[in-house]
């Protein structure tokens, strides 16, 4: 109910005689494509003007910092969609399952330390999303608490100690391994976004979120337990996180509670400026792929030209200031 | 009620060929009129006729394409502030009111009188209770909007306009949620209001009411204007007929001849908020309506009885086919062949933005899979047949369900609960605010629903809906069946006095 706000109310009044043809407007337009020649010339302008860009170790850089990040953001999409506005708690759970996975592995090897990274997992999805799906508690709120429950958890028994892995052996040997210029952290990226991809558009769980996300209430009166739409949702978005935490500590071969600070941000980030609408309903994971690839690139660009991180920081914020504005007035004109 | 007899003033606005289109498609084409202060003037035509747009186009909501509008001569400025300044009011067909504010808040929403940047709650206050006052409704200044029946807050948001004491008063079809006897004192209000000098400009599907009241009538078909002329010259036939544009056949098997079959639906003592103790049956093929007046708890029953809404006290079963269940929640409803319609079809029963083809299969989805991957062969299939089977026009199931019309919306939505074959339908204002020919679409589909032996529970405000369609009519009011009548007996008088009881309503 938290998404029926009286210029809901009224734009859906005035959408009483709209018209089959599509509006063509450029916002909407924009909202829409925006990413995909944004990104072509993100990434032409870059190759061509800044040094260093289109160099093999520069790219494959490039990869190893985008993949957890985007690995949460795919999956995170699925809670944007569903009209929930985000998971903030990516932050706890991404540190959380990179600590619990490289400390476990250490003792008992690596399928017992993801069986243990999974029970953690399973552990935030149920938490958030009873709290946001039965109860009906705002998703903001209760992520951010999540984190804070999380994180506090984490140090209390890391005692805030560094995890390092084994020099040699599987997790090493992954976190290093490359295709050509592609690092396996990236392979992984692409199956998880295929994988997801495939479960909003094709099955009957993604169809339900993407319902949920455009009328929450028509959806219920459809006869679908909505509860059980919404934990999923805060399911995959923490299974994608748990594989981030996973990819995260193989490839730095250290573990600790801080590792993940800004996720959340970046990961919103990316899913918004790929085009999803934080009004739920409509977005895509294939879009948030895109997203990833954009602030990826721009923040090495920023990077390569020795920008700081403080200005790197501002430039990331305008952009979404940018992107939920456009999202924000396209929704505004194409309700017309 | 006769039409106005007071003379008619200057003409204060005009809409000269104003043209609106929506991307390839033109809402409004080339439409004028012209408004005298004094006058009511009507805008009549089915849903997707272009009313509510021209009405938006001369309030300054969106601007249009072409074409201009004055007010007392002077040309107006594209914009809302523009048409506000020069004393245009708009009261929407859907209620924008603030549910968590009080009246008064709501009254001087926007234009909250000040004192030194504070709102001045005496001089608000003494506006709100001046614009109640001139429509002559009694509420109390400081209830919340959430508290009150979908009557008064129609009312409240009238006072809302009046309050702005403008010169043109537009309003978009507000007796679509009104009973008989709040239209009667609503048209009185605005006939009271004409002879005080107020222009009118009233856009209703509703023929009998705009004969009552009107001065002017323009008819708009398919976003043009087919007529324009004084309702003296005129006759409701006439009228129907060129807003429809065909001749309406009479409706030949209006009366059924089926007889119930077995009891479905068994609801013992429901209870719950606005709803006091009620028993109630509805048997195989057998159509039961609800009327009452809004507000009587007629939703809250039904929504009670089939667990969309949790209920205090009473037992619910469905029998099919000799077995029988217990309702609880609303999922096990769902799950032993209950459908709901209900009353607000954007904010309940579409998904807007999403297709045709995902609103009809929602309800569908566990036979359109196999295992959790959809078919999307047979969603396609399922769905172009349901969308022909209701009478979508045009059977597009690509296109996004908000940008149909009303009426069609509608027949979405009642596509979508077809396809489970239901043993027990409810109703909820089926026909609020669709067309007339699509009216007499959806009563033949509930019809059809019923020969084919499905318990079918209809809640309508509209009196010779219930009439027409129900085989019995409990009437509801302050949360009780307060009679029974059989189609046979039942006729507007009964229902209404019934509905009412002794005294006639306040509003």
């Amino acid at each position: 109910m938290a998404k029926e706000t009286l210029t809901e109310v009224i734009t859906v009044a005035q959408g009483d005689e709209q018209q089959p043809s599509k509006p063509r407007s450029v916002l909407p337009w924009m909202a829409e494509n925006g990413i995909f020649i944004f990104t072509a010339l993100l990434i032409l302008g870059a190759a061509v003007f800044v040094d260093g860009f289109a160099s093999l170790v520069n790219i494959t850089d490039v990869f190893h910092r985008a993949a957890p990040i985007g690995i949460v953001a795919v999956g995170m999409t699925f809670v944007v969609i569903s009209g929930n506005y985000l998971d903030l708690s990516v932050v706890a759970q991404v540190a959380t399952s990179a600590v619990i996975f490289l400390a476990v592995s250490n003792v008992y090897g690596v399928p017992i330390a993801m069986l243990a990274a999974l029970l953690a997992a399973i552990a935030y999805a149920l938490v958030n999303g009873i709290a946001v799906g039965y109860f009906k508690a705002n998703a903001v709120i209760v992520t951010l608490s999540t984190t804070y429950i999380g994180i506090g958890v984490l140090r209390y028994f890391s005692g805030g100690s560094i995890f390092f892995g084994p020099e040699d052996g599987p997790i090493r040997a992954f976190g290093t391994a490359k295709l050509g210029p592609v690092p396996y952290s990236a392979l992984v990226l692409i199956l998880v976004t295929l994988i997801l991809a495939f479960v909003l558009s094709r099955t009957n769980f993604g169809f339900l979120v993407r319902s949920f996300g455009v009328n929450e209430s028509a959806t219920r009166l459809g006869g679908v337990n909505t509860g059980y739409v919404i934990v999923g949702a805060f399911f995959v978005t923490a299974l994608a996180a748990m594989v981030a935490g996973w990819v995260l500590a193989a490839f730095s071969n250290t573990a600790v509670s801080s590792m993940s600070t800004g996720y959340d941000f970046q990961a919103l980030a990316a899913i918004i400026v790929g085009g999803t609408s934080v009004f739920g309903g409509k977005g895509s994971v294939l879009r948030t792929l895109l997203g990833v690839v954009f602030v990826s690139v721009l923040t090495n660009i920023l990077v390569l030209s020795n920008i700081t991180f403080g200005y790197q920081q501002v430039a990331l914020g305008i952009l979404i200031v940018v992107a939920v504005t456009i999202d924000a007035l396209s929704r505004k004109v194409g309700t017309r | 009620m006769t039409p106005s007899s007071h003379t008619l003033g200057d003409v204060v606005l005009e809409a000269d060929s104003i043209t609106k289109r929506f991307g390839g498609a033109t809402a409004v084409d080339d439409v004028s009129l012209s408004v005298r202060r004094g006058e009511i003037h009507a805008v009549v035509g089915e849903n997707g006729a272009g009313k509510s747009t021209l009405m938006r186009v001369m309030a300054g909501v969106i601007p249009q394409d072409a074409g201009e509008v004055r007010v007392a001569g002077r040309v107006l400025e594209k914009g809302a502030k523009s048409s506000i300044d020069a004393g245009i009011a708009l009261v929407h067909q859907e209620l924008s009111l603030v549910p968590e504010m009080t009246v008064a808040e709501n009254i001087m929403l926007g234009y909250a009188p000040t004192r030194l940047g504070f709102t001045n709650s005496k001089a608000l206050n003494a506006i709100a209770q001046k614009a109640l006052d001139e429509i002559g409704v009694s509420v109390d200044l400081n209830e919340r909007i959430s508290r009150l029946s979908v009557a008064l807050r129609q009312f409240v948001e009238i006072a809302r306009a009046v309050a702005r004491e403008p010169q043109v008063l537009i309003l978009d079809e507000p007796t679509a949620t009104l009973t008989p006897a709040e239209t009667d004192y609503l048209l009185e209000m605005l006939q009271r209001l004409a002879a005080a000098g107020m222009a009118i400009i009233y856009i209703s599907h509703r023929i009998p009411e705009v004969f009552k009241i009107g001065n002017t009538v323009t008819i708009l078909r398919d976003g043009t204007q087919v007529f324009n002329s004084a309702l003296a010259d005129t006759t409701p036939e006439s009228v129907v007929d060129q807003m429809v544009g065909r001749e309406l056949k009479a409706d030949l098997q209006s009366r059924r001849t089926a007889k119930p079959g077995e009891i479905v639906l068994d609801a013992r003592g429901i209870r719950a908020p606005g709803v006091n103790g009620i028993d109630l049956t509805v048997r195989e093929g057998e159509i039961v309506g609800l009327g009452g007046l809004v507000g009587a708890g007629r939703t809250e029953l039904v929504r009670a009885i089939i667990g969309a809404d949790n209920r205090t006290a009473g037992h619910v079963t469905i029998t099919r086919k000799g077995k029988s269940a217990t309702i609880t929640t609303y999922q096990s409803a769902i799950r032993n062949g209950v459908a709901y319609v209900p009353e607000e079809r954007r904010t309940d029963g579409l998904a807007l933005t999403m297709n045709v083809a995902d609103n009809i299969t929602l309800t569908n989805r566990a036979e359109l899979s196999r295992g959790a991957v959809q078919l999307r062969g047979k969603i396609v299939k399922f769905a172009q047949n349901l969308a022909e089977v209701v009478g979508l026009r045009p059977p597009i199931i690509t296109r996004e369900a908000g940008q149909y019309s009303g009426g069609n919306q509608q027949k979405i939505v009642i596509a979508k609960w077809l396809g489970r074959r239901p043993d027990f339908i409810v109703l909820d204002e089926p026909t609020r605010g669709v067309d007339v020919g699509a009216k007499a679409e959806i009563h033949r589909l509930v019809r059809d629903l019923a020969d084919k032996g499905t318990a079918v529970l209809v809640v309508s405000s509209d009196l010779p809906e219930l009439l027409e369609l129900s085989d019995v009519i409990h009437v509801v009011r302050d949360g009780l069946i307060m009679g029974t009548l059989p189609a046979g007996e039942a006729n507007e008088k009964n229902v209404m006095s019934l509905a009412a009881g002794e005294k006639m309503v306040d509003a």
